[in-house]
């Protein structure tokens, strides 16, 4: 007999990861089930409820998989947070995603416990697209930019801009009018919310450093993977894990070269920060993760040692 | 039965369960709720739905502007700035056969342009025009016809809450969507003046005049709308212009209007507290609506009926116009019965997709604002038309001593104009895009 | 005590009027503030999520009281074309599902401010944990259950409504 399962993300079907990662996935476990699978794709909240719900419609069974923000329910996945943290990821995309599939397996699968954990992934290197340039960290000062998670939104402070909370559709038009000076998403978002036509400079950092990452799950409702027959749950098995993970972040690597190239061909201002000043937003936003640590101190949680947990895997990573 | 039949039976359920007057929003929310449980195949699923979704349900901020205008509207009545708009279009046009009906309209139209609900305009310029109209020598029939067609100006000329939530299901930018309502909502201010000038020489028995004013005067009554064309300029402009957000704008309109109330001595605690409690019933109203919409949607897009629907509407081969004239016309039919709101989130997240697949020879974001307000326009005829409108209701309720089917016969011209005029800008789409290509 | 849950709801519905109220002027000083950036002033820290947070609580507030007044949309094409015993069928079936809607609706608020509350999340901006949130939407939740009793129990004539109680069918401003 066949398995329908369904499918709930929060993007319209043609952005990048569900264009690139998420539909391809669904056809591709359909493909090698025999049609024994059967994948309903649900786009743009189209089941309902709002994006931070989306894990837990995938705990509760309201849908079988979800794609989901982890920072979209601030204080709960404290321990994947720390991939959140400045300046954390690095190498790009795919490495950093292998990583952080590796870290959550070692040392936050408590936080999934209540799902099946297909893959855990990051975006590519953050940066800034301000409509002043910004070529250091006096720059910033007086600047009100739009952050996506709250480690963003405190280095935000750290770093003298006025942080803007607002919701992510909001952000083209209260760029294009001046409501915020600027924003930091990864070259991948920039496209689908018009960056490179509102703002004129963009600031990187040197390498493949990112001064910020947001992190994703792919999850799987646990009865839904239980019921399953054993070679059906094999199909599933044999699509998870790392190297889901390290698709995912392929396709933001794609996304982000696209965006990117977009802003090449506007001739907007691409700053790069050079390895002296980049040494200089370490230092001012390694506060964050101090100030972080101690936070998590008071849940109980051994901060420091998840955060050298994970520079260590994004170094194995990088190799 | 299938899913898909499951969803086919859902609707004459629900209409039953409307018609005979269970409240909109519960009608739907149960019909959501069952429809899901049994597609589940049991009820745990769509309960934890339910453990959030309230919650956040109320706490969009995008329909967080809705119960701050409806405040907008409480606070503009109490300031007497109803008044004024409609002394302002009297003090020029009263003493012409009709004028009086077409200052009711033009005074609509200036609230219209500072409230985002219709309802809220329909019943804010009905307490104020009825007695006057009433005084003038108008007929019952056609005092609240002219009030109940000028009520959807509230909406047709933005800011307006059908646009918000068409802008929030479509992700479209809801600033250019009110400055592209702005031509078609003044086409039907004058559309539905031109009908009162026919109206009045086919039946002059049923209107009166008054005296013409001594030019002074009717200066003095055009200066005294000021705080109304202020309020205007802050609230539309700032969103215009981005400023500030709908909702920051909605709640700077309400900030204004409680000011000028205040201002004029109409602002006491006694009148504060009715504002409040006439802002939480059509607060509470809406979001009932919302929040059984929102499980019905769920429960539909779980039986995957829209889906196929669109698929099977793209298979009929029509050409793009007359898809196009075919959801409109069910828009129109379906508006007999339905409220405008909730036909909007049940229908757009269906037709949207299909109209953008077509091609109009127009750019899709001109082609999505265009179909908005065309959406608009014909959602906004089912507030008016026979035999349930809620304007109608509104009006009629007010006043007592015209029984509602007056009403009913003298809103057909109006109505008849929405049509005459939604077919302009279907033929001319430039009508409505011309102001974003400035 | 009929007419004192009437009077209960309508104090809820003042306070969420004054949640409402307070939260303009918060979004008046925040825009004032945010223009005025150059000046050393900027936006109320949050300004977003209070606001999600506390129109989602004043709804909550309103509920009841619109339900009392019977504010809610209804068409009444049928219905006034049915004998008597039918509409006073209908009417009782409103009043109960509503109940009984509203009954689950606040069971499960309940369950899902648990949840927030274990797992410790919390706003953007200002870190409020969410369950607080809950927690005031729940008041909110709760009274509108005994609104809906009370509601019920004049229907099936075992109360009266408080003296000279009109009711709105159809109307909204
Ligand atoms: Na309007
Ligand atoms: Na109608």
């Amino acid at each position: 007999q066949t398995v329908t399962l369904r499918l709930h993300q929060f993007l319209p079907p043609q952005a990048v990861i569900p264009a690139k990662a998420i539909i391809p996935w669904a056809r591709k476990i359909e493909a090698e089930s025999g049609g024994r699978i059967k994948i309903q794709d649900f786009h743009a909240m189209q089941m309902g409820g709002s994006p931070p719900q989306l894990f837990d419609q995938a705990r509760d069974g309201v849908a079988d998989i979800t794609w989901t923000v982890l920072g979209y329910t601030p204080g709960r996945f404290n321990k994947s947070e720390v991939f959140e943290l400045p300046f954390m990821c690095t190498g790009g995309p795919e490495k950093c995603s292998r990583a952080f599939h590796e870290y959550v397996e070692k040392n936050a699968a408590d936080e999934f416990k209540s799902v099946k954990l297909l893959a855990a992934h990051t975006h590519g290197p953050g940066l800034f697209h301000t409509k002043q340039p910004v070529t250091g960290l006096e720059s910033l000062r007086g600047m009100k930019i739009r952050g996506g998670s709250r480690i963003i939104n405190n280095m935000l402070v750290k770093l003298g801009a006025t942080p803007v909370g607002m919701p992510v559709p909001a952000v083209t038009e209260a760029l294009s009018k001046g409501v915020i000076d600027g924003t930091t998403v990864p070259w991948e978002v920039a496209p689908s919310i018009k960056i490179t036509e509102l703002v004129k400079n963009h600031t990187s950092f040197a390498g493949k450093d990112g001064l910020f990452t947001q992190t994703f799950a792919f999850v799987m409702n646990r009865a839904a993977y239980d019921k399953l027959p054993a070679d059906l749950k094999k199909v599933i098995d044999n699509n998870s894990g790392i190297e889901l993970a390290a698709s995912f972040g392929r396709a933001m690597d794609e996304g982000d070269k696209a965006g990117l190239a977009l802003a090449q061909k506007a001739r907007n201002n691409l700053v790069a920060l050079d390895v002296a000043e980049t040494q200089r937003w370490r230092r001012t936003a390694s506060v964050v993760e101090s100030d972080w640590v101690t936070e998590m101190k008071g849940k109980g949680i051994d901060g420091a040692k998840l955060a050298s947990e994970a520079r260590a895997l994004v170094a194995k990573h990088n190799k | 039965m299938s899913n898909i039949q499951l969803a086919l039976w859902s609707f004459p359920f629900l209409l039953l369960l409307i018609f005979v007057r269970v409240p909109i929003g519960l009608s739907m929310l149960l019909c959501g709720l069952g429809g899901s449980w049994v597609i589940y195949g049991n009820a745990d699923p769509i309960l934890n739905q339910l453990k959030q979704v309230t919650f956040t349900t109320f706490s969009n901020y995008n329909l967080s502007v809705i119960p701050l205008f409806l405040l907008m509207g409480q606070f503009a009545a109490l300031g007497g700035l109803s008044r004024a708009l409609f002394k302002a279009a009297e003090a020029w046009i009263g003493h012409r056969k009709g004028g009086v009906a077409m200052a009711a309209v033009g005074a609509c139209a200036g609230f219209g342009a500072i409230c985002g609900s219709s309802l809220a305009t329909a019943a804010t310029m009905g307490q104020v025009a009825l007695p006057e109209l009433k005084r003038a020598g108008y007929a019952g029939g056609i005092s609240t016809a002219c009030l109940a067609a000028g009520g959807t100006l509230g909406i047709l000329i933005p800011p307006s809450v059908v646009l918000v939530i068409y802008a929030i299901l479509t992700e479209q930018n809801i600033a250019k969507l009110f400055l592209a309502a702005f031509v078609p909502g003044i086409l039907a201010a004058i559309g539905y003046m031109i009908t009162i000038a026919i109206y009045a020489r086919l039946k002059p028995q049923e209107m009166g005049t008054m005296a013409p004013m001594p030019m002074k005067d009717r200066i003095a009554a055009t200066v005294a709308t000021w705080p109304v064309i202020a309020i205007f300029l802050v609230v539309v402009g700032g969103i215009y212009t981005g400023i500030f957000t709908p909702t920051e704008g909605a709640a700077i309109g309400a900030f204004c209007t409680g000011i000028a109330a205040w201002a004029s001595g109409g602002l006491n605690r006694k009148t504060l507290l009715d504002s409040v409690l006439g802002t939480a019933v059509a607060t509470g109203m809406i979001f009932m609506i919302v929040l059984g919409a929102g499980l019905y949607n769920t429960f539909l897009a779980l039986s995957q009926l829209p889906q196929e629907a669109a698929g099977a509407v793209a298979g009929w081969g029509l050409s793009p116009i007359l898809v196009l004239i075919a959801i409109l016309v069910l828009y129109v039919i379906l508006g007999c019965f339905m409220d405008s709101l909730s036909m909007i989130l049940l229908t757009i997240p269906v037709f949207f997709p299909i109209i953008m697949a077509l091609d109009f020879g127009l750019p899709p974001e001109e082609l999505a604002i265009w179909f908005g307000i065309l959406v608009l326009i014909v959602v906004e005829v089912g507030l008016i038309t026979p035999p349930v409108g809620m304007n109608l209701f509104v009006i009629n309720s007010m006043a007592k001593d015209t029984p509602i089917t007056h009403t009913y016969r003298a809103i057909l011209p109006f109505v008849t104009s929405d049509f005459v005029r939604t077919a302009i800008l279907v033929a001319f789409p430039s009508i409505t895009l011309f102001v974003l290509r400035l | 005590m009929i007419s004192f849950i009437y009077r209960l709801a309508n104090w809820t519905a003042i306070v969420g009027g004054i949640v409402l109220v307070a939260l303009t002027l918060m979004v008046v000083a925040s825009v004032a503030g945010r223009a005025m950036i150059g000046l050393g002033l900027g936006p109320v820290p949050g300004d977003f999520e209070l606001v999600e947070v506390g129109v989602g609580i004043a709804i909550f507030y309103f509920l009841p009281w619109c339900y009392l007044r019977g504010g809610h949309a209804t068409v009444d094409l049928l219905y006034m074309h049915m004998p008597a015993w039918f509409k006073k069928g209908v009417d009782l079936f409103s009043d109960v599902a509503m109940l009984l809607v509203w009954l689950v609706l606040t069971w499960k608020l309940w369950e899902g401010m648990l949840e927030k509350k274990e797992y410790l999340e919390t706003t953007f901006i200002l870190q409020m944990p969410i369950w607080w949130a809950y927690a005031f939407c729940l008041v909110g939740a709760v009274i509108g259950c005994i609104c809906y009793v009370a509601k019920t129990l004049t229907r099936l004539g075992l109360a009266s409504e408080p003296k000279g109680w009109t009711v709105e069918a159809n109307v909204s401003h």
